[in-house]
This record gives structure tokens, sequence and C-alpha cells, in this order.
């Protein structure tokens, strides 16, 4: 499976509390909150961890299989994709 | 004769000042003068600047084709911190580097004077670390408690059992973080009680998120809960990353620092027993 690189809206106001990120966007002033699992995924969009990296992220943090935890965390971007949180590339962000 | 004499004189200059923002309002529309003296009363000091205002706020008849739409719309004009504002009986641009805002009442009277006034202070205050929040506030005992929610949530409900404190607003209430701490102020911005609130402030004890019920309780909630509830009660029109951040950011310092609940209520004052011991 190609690789794929995950990176936060650069304009969303964003913070974590207990865990659980809640998100403001700035074009419709919608407002997400993410659970543990969401906001793992959240903070390490960014644009230069490849979302197989990740995914190994979630497995050790939630003890979940491998398989499992791909399929989510897919599903999951692509929710987040719809929303305009984050943006999806095959290539690394470039650094700063 | 150039054009520029031509001009009609401006009628007044009036000086308003909420939750120590002040701005100066000059209109040359004699009925507009006469809407903001009498809305604003308690908030002018007097004709003529008193203090140098910061903001100026300059209200006339329409010059162009009003807008279509009946919703409130700010949106950046292209100019960095300049917005364009309408309505469907106000057109007009808020500036925030120039600290100037103007407006084309196609009806001068108090409604779209206080809609245009709302924005521009919804606008001003996030520079001087301040939110316009919906929510009755009243001030007890030197101290201030804020009671957010939408319509019909009871906040004029809850400000005409209190018969003892100070009301501070029953509709927009403005809270300010500096450094001098958290406080709230009274505002010109009333709702259903068509009151306003007294204009002085007082260090914000608590915030509570309002429920009607069969009795009076207090939950305290998570500072991430309290600003899912928070939130979507901020006045806040721009939809500009900065300045959305700049909110986001007010109002995650203001439920990280004040204690926050959910407060159900029945219609009698035996809630402040409540919060008292809460």
């Amino acid at each position: 499976m190609p690789e794929r690189f995950v990176a936060r809206n650069p304009l969303a106001a964003w913070r974590v509390w207990d865990g659980e990120a809640v998100i403001l966007l700035p074009d419709d002033s919608s407002l997400n909150t993410l659970n543990a699992v969401g906001t793992l995924i959240w903070e390490a969009a960014d644009g230069e961890t490849p979302l197989s990296v990740v995914v190994g992220r979630i497995c050790e943090t939630f003890d979940v299989e491998h398989t499992h935890a791909e399929r989510d965390a897919s599903g999951f971007i692509d929710q987040l994709c719809q929303r305009s949180l984050v943006s999806v590339s095959d290539s690394p962000a470039p650094r700063a | 004769m150039s054009p520029a004499s031509c001009e009609q004189p401006r009628v007044a200059e009036l000086s308003l000042a909420i939750a120590g923002v002040s701005a100066e309002i000059a209109t040359r529309d004699p009925h507009v003068a006469d809407v903001v003296r009498e809305r604003y009363k308690g908030f002018l000091s007097g004709d003529g600047a008193a203090e140098r205002p910061r903001w100026r706020i300059e209200l006339d008849a329409p010059t162009s084709a009003s807008p279509i739409s009946d919703d409130v719309v700010v949106r950046p004009d292209g100019r960095p911190d300049r917005f364009v504002v309408s309505r469907g009986d106000l057109s007009g641009t808020v500036d925030l580097a120039e600290r100037r805002g103007t407006a084309s009442l196609a009806t001068p009277n108090e409604f779209a004077v206080d809609t245009f006034l709302r924005i521009v202070y919804s606008l001003a205050l996030v520079d001087a670390g301040g939110l316009i929040v919906h929510a009755a506030s009243l001030m007890r005992r030197g101290r201030a408690f804020l009671f957010c929610g939408r319509s019909g949530a009871g906040k004029t409900t809850l400000a005409r059992l209190s018969r003892d404190a100070t009301l501070l607003s029953d509709e927009l209430s403005i809270v300010r973080i500096t450094d001098r701490g958290i406080h709230c102020h009274g505002t010109p911005f009333w709702g259903e009680l068509a009151r306003a609130g007294e204009d002085c402030a007082a260090p914000l004890r608590a915030i509570y998120f309002l429920r009607q019920g069969p009795r009076h309780a207090v939950e305290p909630v998570s500072p991430r809960a309290a600003v899912e509830r928070l939130l979507p009660n901020v006045l806040f029109f721009a939809r500009e990353p900065l300045l959305t951040a700049r909110v986001f950011d007010l109002a995650a310092t203001l439920v990280a620092t004040v204690p926050c609940a959910d407060l159900t209520f029945r219609l009698d004052a035996g809630f402040w027993e409540v919060i008292d011991h809460a």
C-alpha cells in the first residue's frame, strides 16, 4: 500500500484537554471534538509523519490489532478530509 | 465650491465606552443621534470627547443600494484587518487597524444601530482580550456570575429572579481577560428585559450553562465540555483565521481559569443558595 501523509488544516484553532482535542475551523465556525484515538491521529498529522507510523502508535497505545487500526484510521482520516480538517498527500510536506 | 465643502456637517459626536473600550460615535442624522443618546445613555460620557476615544464609528443614511440578505455577513474585504459588514438594514466596514467603523443604515432605528455596534464591539474587544457572550451576567457581593445560554434558556428569567443582584446584562455579556484578571462588564446590549446593564465590572467568579429543570443543581463541567458549551455562545461573526484563533484562545483561557458548571434551575430565586454553596 502506498504511504500517505496527513496534514492538519493550518487555519484550524485547536487545543487538547484530558487527551481529547477540540478543533474550531474559521471557515464555518464548526466545532469538532475528537476522542483519544482521533486526537492521537490529529496530533501526529504534521504532514511529515507517514500514516504507517501513526498506525503503529495507535497499536502500541491502544493495544489494537494492526489491520483493524489501519482500516479505522483510514476511515477516520477520510472523515476529517470531508470536514476540511486535514489534507492527505502521497509525499511528505516540505519542512518550513 | 469644492465637493468637500458641500459635505454635511456632523450633527453629533458622542463618546461611548463599553467594557473599557471607548468609541466616538459620529452621525449627520439627528434621528440616529437621538437613538444613540437614548439607547446608550448609561454608557455615554457626554457630548464631545470627555476622554480620547480609541474607536471612531460613523453612522449615516445609505449612499448605495441596500444589501439583500437578512443575515449578518462579516467578511474580509481583501485588506488586512478590514471587514465588510452587511445585513438587510445596514452595510458598512470595520477597520481594526484604523479602529474605525462606518455604516449606512437603511432604516436608522435602534435595531440597526445596535446590530452594528454589537458587530464592531465583537471585533474590537478581541484585541482587548474580550469576548461578547450570549449570557446573562449578574454582580453579587462584588463578584460577577455568567449565565450562558441560547434564546429560551432562561437568561432573562434568571435576571428577573435576582432582585438583590446588580444587572450587567440579560442577553449579551462581556468578559475581558487582562493582566488584572478576568472581569465581567456591564453592557447596553439587552434582551427581553429591555433594560441595559449597569456600567460597571467585577471579577468573574463562575460560568454557568443554563438548563431549566425541576430543582436547583450545580454540576461542574470539565474545561473541554465547557469550551464546547461556551464557543457556540460567543458572538463572533468574522470567519478569519487569526481572529478565530484568538477567540478560541480567549475561550480556552476562560474555561481553564474560571470554574464552569451546568446550572439546572426552576423558576424561583433559590438557585443562588445552590450557587453560594457550590
